[in-house]
């Protein structure tokens, strides 16, 4: 078990560092869904197979079809390819990531250095999670409904469009 | 859930009514008037239902909440900052074409998410309280589309906020890992069985406080302040300046009191690095902006620092000395901000020092209160600032941290500086005429009113503190 968690995770990252840097926003998308595969593995190895099925569904499933959504409906073109390219060339990234692979190095360290309880695995089934949503956590629940509300109002506010207005002469008879 | 639960939940119960009542409203009819009146109502009736709570009352909603006096003080806090910026945002916002609705429904729910984190004593409460608070900004931040700078300023408190709750969720998850708890009292008992904190949990903790920082803007996370409060709209600056780092310097005050965070060596010293780095580079960066919002992001950045100092000293000292600190600063950062947005027209807000020149002559009543306001936040006496600083030395000297100290009393001397250059260029006589349209002589009374009560508070809290700084003892 503990050679599939680590494999999965493995994979994650890496699949998570090709989907952050690919030009082509559909091959970064199909990464991402390798990422959001493996952590549903993952999950599943740690002994909650309900967050890996709501995982699939609802990442791997539902956001990839919206974001291929935005995809299609932003219609980028070579040249935003091109504009990203020189946006992330290597002299820009390379600063960043050594202090990152630093940083890295230290929390690889302080994890090895200290000794972790073993993990005692149990699995939670659909059950007992929707007993502690709607026991105990209830608020939670609640609160994050209205975290969605807040979203959704503000996205309404922010991607409402004004009227198109045709001809320019039409448009200083508006105003 | 029984029923003194939801007795003790009813604060939170008629805000998240309030907020889905505006939503309805809307869907109705768009109408600016009813749906201002349906906020300022529903946060009124609220806080009169808060005052029927006595000041012991202790009521623990596991595993999530807890109201207790300390809570129920920082969210009655919160309630009367949001009537404030709900009040000055009906001027503003009346005379700009935008639709106007939502702006009150996010404000509601932000006021929200900043009460659940002021009575959270779990992970998960605090960071959905968090979240809810930081969904909400991103949208009012960037409310006003017309103008670009908002957009900028939306996306950058949305790739930042986002980032620094990676961090959050991070430093939770690592300190999970090694103590096997959520809510702060487990932390605090696993605490107490270890001789000292495992290095893992260190790295979690310090990353918590990084997640904190970046809300609190705190040097060096406080890159986002100046751009953001001069991008969002002056109301919505006041609320970030106010209800969204007080929320969270309460929340820490709760959690470090759980853990008892104060007995450590390494805290201690993080955070007196991070209140004297935030000390000297807001003031010293103030010195030469010539934007009034950036003047006043600068000094929060620094004020903040000043409010460290006082958490430092931890103890009960300490938390009644930050948390009378709170009330003043919100005061006066209203206030402040209240007349930036009454001087704003239809095109841009009065952010440039410039606007202000000879300001006495043309409003001389905005012109004195304005001027108050500045001085309190210098920690001129007779104000609500004064005490306030003198509340914190107290607690600072008290358990002997005199580098704070020092620090704190020769960047009062630095502030002192732009605050008075501001008020100078107020008195200049330089007569200017603006015409600005006017709006309906009702809109200018209430924020005149709000404008004037805030004043009255001000010297009220600097001439007798005794009524607060009971009050504030009593709950802690």
């Amino acid at each position: 078990m503990n050679i599939t968690f680590i494999i999965a995770s493995f994979v994650a990252v890496l699949a998570t560092i090709m989907a952050i840097t690919r030009y082509n926003l559909i091959h970064a998308l199909l990464y991402l869904v390798i990422s959001f595969l493996s952590i549903a593995i993952v999950f599943f190895v740690l002994g909650a197979p309900f967050v890996a099925a709501l995982e699939i569904i609802v990442y791997a499933g539902a956001i990839v079809v919206l974001i291929i959504f935005v995809i299609m409906m932003l219609n980028l073109k070579e040249e935003s390819v091109e504009q990203e390219r020189i946006w992330f060339s290597r002299k820009v990234i390379l600063g960043p990531s050594i202090l990152s692979i630093v940083l890295l190095g230290e929390l690889i360290y302080i994890l090895l250095s200290h000794e972790t309880t073993a993990l005692t695995t149990q699995a939670v089934d659909a059950k007992s999670v929707g007993l502690s949503l709607y026991g105990p956590y209830i608020i939670g629940v609640e609160l994050s409904g209205l975290l969605l509300m807040s979203g959704v109002v503000g996205a309404y506010h922010l991607g409402r469009q004004k009227k198109k207005v045709q001809h320019r002469f039409l448009e200083n008879q508006t105003t | 859930m029984n029923r003194s639960d939801l007795y003790s939940l009813t604060p939170l119960l008629i805000l998240s009514s309030a907020a889905i009542l505006n939503f309805f409203s809307i869907s109705i009819k768009r109408n600016h008037k009813v749906i201002f009146a349906i906020t300022v109502l529903s946060l009124i009736g609220d806080f009169i239902f808060l005052t029927s709570y006595s000041l012991y009352h202790q009521q623990h909603i596991d595993p999530l909440l807890v109201v207790d006096g300390f809570g129920i003080f920082n969210i009655g806090l919160i309630l009367l900052t949001t009537l404030v910026v709900a009040l000055m945002s009906y001027a503003y916002f009346e005379q700009r074409e935008e639709r106007k609705e939502e702006y009150y429904i996010l404000l509601i729910l932000a006021a929200l998410g900043a009460c659940i984190m002021v009575i959270s004593k779990h992970f998960v409460s605090f960071f959905l309280g968090l979240e809810v608070l930081s969904v909400s900004l991103y949208s009012l931040i960037a409310y006003l589309r017309t103008r670009e700078r908002s957009d900028e300023a939306g996306i950058k408190y949305l790739i930042l906020a986002a980032f620094s709750s990676a961090f959050l969720l991070f430093g939770m998850s690592l300190i999970y890992a090694t103590t096997g708890k959520m809510d702060f009292g487990g932390i605090g008992y696993y605490l107490t069985t270890t001789q000292d904190i495992p290095l893992i949990m260190m790295a979690g903790l310090g990353m918590l406080i990084v997640g904190a920082g970046f809300k609190l803007g705190v040097v060096p996370f406080h890159m986002w302040t100046p751009d953001v409060y001069e991008g969002a709209p002056t109301p919505v600056t006041a609320f970030i300046a106010t209800v969204s780092k007080g929320g969270m310097i309460a929340l820490l005050v709760r959690f470090f009191n759980a853990i008892n965070g104060y007995q450590y060596e390494s805290f201690t010293n993080l955070f007196t690095v991070l209140s004297i780095a935030s000390m000297f580079v807001g003031n010293i960066l103030a010195l030469r902006q010539t934007n009034l919002k950036r003047i006043l992001a600068y000094s929060s950045i620094s004020h903040i620092g000043y409010l460290l100092v006082a958490f430092l000293s931890g103890g009960s000292m300490g938390a009644q000395a930050t948390t009378f600190y709170l009330v003043a600063y919100f005061i006066t950062t209203l206030g402040a901000f209240g007349i930036i947005a009454t001087l704003s027209d239809q095109h841009r807000d009065a952010e440039l020092i410039d606007d202000y020149r000879g300001l006495l002559w043309r409003r001389p009543l905005t012109a004195v209160a304005f001027s108050a306001m500045l001085l309190s936040l210098a920690g001129i006496p007779l104000t609500a600032g004064f005490i306030a600083k003198f509340y914190v030395i107290t607690a600072g000297i008290g358990t002997q941290h005199w580098l704070l100290v020092f620090c704190l009393v020769v960047n009062s001397v630095i502030g002192l500086y732009y605050y008075i250059k501001i008020i100078a260029v107020m008195f200049d006589q330089k007569l200017q005429i603006k015409s600005a349209k006017e709006l309906h002589p009702l809109v200018y009374v209430i924020s005149s009113v709000t404008i004037a009560v805030l004043a009255v508070f001000l010297f009220w809290l600097g001439v007798s503190p005794e009524g607060m700084l009971s009050l504030i003892d009593d709950v802690i």
